[in-house]
């Protein structure tokens, strides 16, 4: 007996060392789902498969507590080698001088050259440093449902924020359930901005609520046009719950039909090929505004790497990996996103598809359609956020006037240093 | 000597208790107090200092602050006097067995063993707008022509998770009810029937005098939970539309989640537990003497 414990015990010791990986790689997203996970754990199976010795784990807390977990876990310097941070936090991330400026291996990673324009300069948030490398950008476009605008004749995508509403009006029919525009009651700053911003022609590239000369764009009386412009979209052709709406609704009746256009980024395109099917619906550029021009901006996720790490050099590898064509082609069909390097656009059919035909457009006329920046770097950032969707729904409900929120912005921006 | 070590024998047997009670519940809680007079932030992470009263004048001096108060003060009076009326009722008809009562006591206490996230997340689907099936049900019954905007209309988003909050809470009102019923002997009421005793009287003067203990420290701590639950509300409305259905746990959730400011929250969750030692003393001041009086 005695003789048959020690040879088990010696057996497991065997098996544990023998099993042990020389590099265990931790890895935290934060935009959590069931579908991304699998998704970035396939990703980390190959991973080790080219890279024997190193054993990936993914650590994937709820989306709604990610962020604080991971200002948390980095804060302490919790064991972590790679970290997923959005342009939104990147600002907050950076300042708290854990993460490890991402430039070196930039400057001389071979994937450099081949990445979209744009994207390292994005990343350069916080103190004009990349401390993070993006693995797929965001940019919000216009979805529609072709079979539905059909029914009422209607042959091509609105081309313009005029054509958005009367396309809109002509198909609402409360009777029947029909609205037009998939209004977004809550979180709604990067869907206001687009429609409320498409009133000028002036809005400085470096950032979305200022004009080239300057001033701050809700006191320009351009901004009261648009934001009531906006919010006639809701009353006269949304369904009046949407000052309620957050992603699942407005996905939700874009797919049901009941509101055929929308604004929204490439990830709605993995949930869309599941709930509907490629061949229902389609994307067009955003409408311009009676400016002709529209400012979108350029949204990212991606990996930046702690400096406390102790496998940096395989955080880097691990990011390289996660961003060479053939990866992030899989991640970014799957998961729904548009890819930072060029060759995935030349190679992959799919990034040239129908669904794809709004960004392209987009990506192809930097005259009209033109990328700015939020002032992510501002520490009232997240303030303003929360801000902007409260003061739109008392607009909305009668508590406040367009005009008194326009000043409230404008002085919240003015306090903030803008 | 052997007072001594009769004191280092208790002493090292409380040391785990009191270990354990520290770290989970007495350090969060004066970690708490000292964040809410920082300015503990995602932004001031290597910067964080005292402020003093900043946090707590910033919170008061918000234009929506009286409104949230009041929507507290709404949420738990009316979830509390509802939730005990019927949960009391509840309780009384389930007293007396009947056939089926172990069923019929475990459909009626389901709602209480779910996660009051998943209650509001599926009620705020079946109170949609929209899609929602409620609405569905009234226009398929004529009683309405076009759905109810249930939680996007702010005088009847406040009143629709007052009543969800109800639901869910009525389970445990009627179990504490309950388990105190059974403790009163049926020789009182067989005393009382022989007095000629109406049923009303019973009720007014046994069945209430002797549940009075549980059902003071029943409202007590429910109370207490109440003001702390924001699952419901965050569930179904996220404090919205335009904060109407705002209460200061929400509030707190909703500084953590939007401005990442621990601090602000802190400072909220320092003031809930200001007014709730306000409410309990001034509480079981008035309901002194739960004993039992007949």
């Amino acid at each position: 007996m005695k003789r048959f414990v020690i040879l088990l015990i010696v057996l497991c010791l065997m098996v544990t060392l023998l099993g042990a990986k020389d590099i265990t790689l931790r890895v935290i997203q934060v935009f959590t789902s069931p579908e991304r996970t699998k998704i970035l754990e396939t990703i980390a199976e190959q991973f080790e498969e080219l890279n024997p010795g190193v054993d990936v784990e993914i650590i994937s807390p709820p989306y709604e507590t990610a962020y604080n977990k991971i200002y948390l876990m980095v804060s302490t310097e919790q064991p972590l080698d790679v970290v997923e941070v959005g342009d939104w936090s990147l600002a907050g991330m950076a300042s708290m001088g854990k993460l490890e400026s991402l430039e070196p291996y930039i400057a001389d990673s071979e994937m450099t050259p081949h990445l979209i324009k744009g994207v390292v300069k994005s990343a350069r948030i916080y103190e004009d440093t990349a401390y993070v490398m993006p693995n797929a950008v965001y940019v919000k476009t216009l979805f529609y449902r072709p079979e539905i605008l059909e029914k009422y004749n209607l042959l091509t995508p609105p081309h313009s924020m005029g054509e958005l509403m009367a396309y809109s009006k002509y198909m609402t029919d409360a009777d029947k359930a029909q609205y037009g525009f998939d209004w977004r009651g809550i979180d709604p700053v990067n869907f206001m901005d687009l429609v409320v911003t498409s009133f000028f022609d002036d809005i400085d590239p470096q950032c979305m609520y200022k004009t080239t000369d300057g001033k701050i764009i809700f006191e320009d009386p351009r901004a009261l046009e648009g934001l009531t412009f906006y919010l006639d979209l809701y009353y006269q052709t949304a369904p009046k719950d949407s000052i309620n709406w957050g992603f699942d609704d407005q996905i939700n009746s874009f797919v049901s039909g009941i509101t055929p256009l929308l604004f929204q980024d490439p990830d709605t395109t993995g949930l869309l090929n599941s709930l509907l099917g490629e061949d229902h619906y389609q994307t067009a550029p955003l409408p311009v505004g009676p400016s002709g021009k529209v400012y979108p901006t350029f949204g990212f996720g991606g990996w930046g790497i702690p400096n406390y790490s102790e496998n940096k050099e395989m955080a880097w590898k691990f990011i390289e990996f996660f961003n060479s064509p053939e990866i992030s082609a899989y991640f970014c069909k799957n998961y729904g996103a548009l890819p930072i390097d060029q060759r995935v656009y030349d190679n992959d059919p799919y990034f040239s598809s129908n669904i794809f035909a709004g960004w392209q457009h987009m990506f192809a006329d930097p005259e009209t359609y033109r990328f700015t920046d939020y002032p992510l770097d501002n520490p009232a950032w997240f303030e303003w956020y929360q801000l902007q969707g409260e003061t739109q729904q008392k607009i909305l409900l009668g508590r406040m006037t367009p005009e008194a929120a326009l000043k409230e912005w404008a002085d919240f921006w003015k306090d903030a240093g803008l | 000597m052997k007072n001594r070590k009769r004191f280092w024998f208790i002493f090292w047997m409380l040391v785990p208790v009191f270990s354990v009670v520290g770290f989970l519940s007495i350090y969060p809680t004066i970690k708490g107090f000292i964040l809410a007079f920082q300015n503990y932030t995602v932004f001031t992470f290597n910067r964080i200092r005292f402020i003093g009263w900043d946090n707590f004048e910033e919170i008061i001096t918000d234009m929506d602050f009286l409104m949230i108060l009041r929507n507290t003060l709404v949420w738990i009076a009316v979830s509390v006097f509802f939730q005990l009326l019927m949960g009391l009722g509840l309780a009384l008809l389930l007293r007396k067995p009947f056939k089926g009562r172990g069923l019929y006591s475990g459909l009626v206490f389901y709602p209480w063993a779910l996660s009051g996230f998943a209650i509001g997340l599926l009620w705020s689907w079946l109170l949609n707008g929209q899609f929602g099936i409620v609405n569905d049900v009234l226009i398929k019954l004529n009683f309405i022509e076009e759905g109810i905007q249930f939680l996007s209309n702010p005088d009847t988003a406040m009143l629709s998770v007052l009543i969800v909050n109800i639901w869910y809470g009525i389970p445990f009102f009627a179990i504490m009810c309950l388990a105190a019923l059974q403790s009163i002997p049926d020789s009182v009421y067989e005393a009382a029937d022989i007095d000629g005793a109406s049923g009303w009287a019973k009720l007014v003067k046994i069945t209430l005098p002797y549940i009075r203990p549980t059902i003071i420290s029943t409202v007590l701590v429910r109370s207490i939970w109440i003001m702390n639950f924001p699952d419901v509300i965050y569930g179904m409305t996220r404090g919205g539309p335009a904060k109407s259905t705002e209460i200061l746990s929400t509030y707190m959730i909703n500084i953590v989640y939007y401005e990442n400011d621990y601090s602000k929250a802190s400072a909220v969750g320092v003031l809930v537990i200001l007014l709730l030692l306000i409410y309990t003393i001034l509480y079981l001041s008035f309901s002194k003497g739960g004993e039992v009086e007949i």
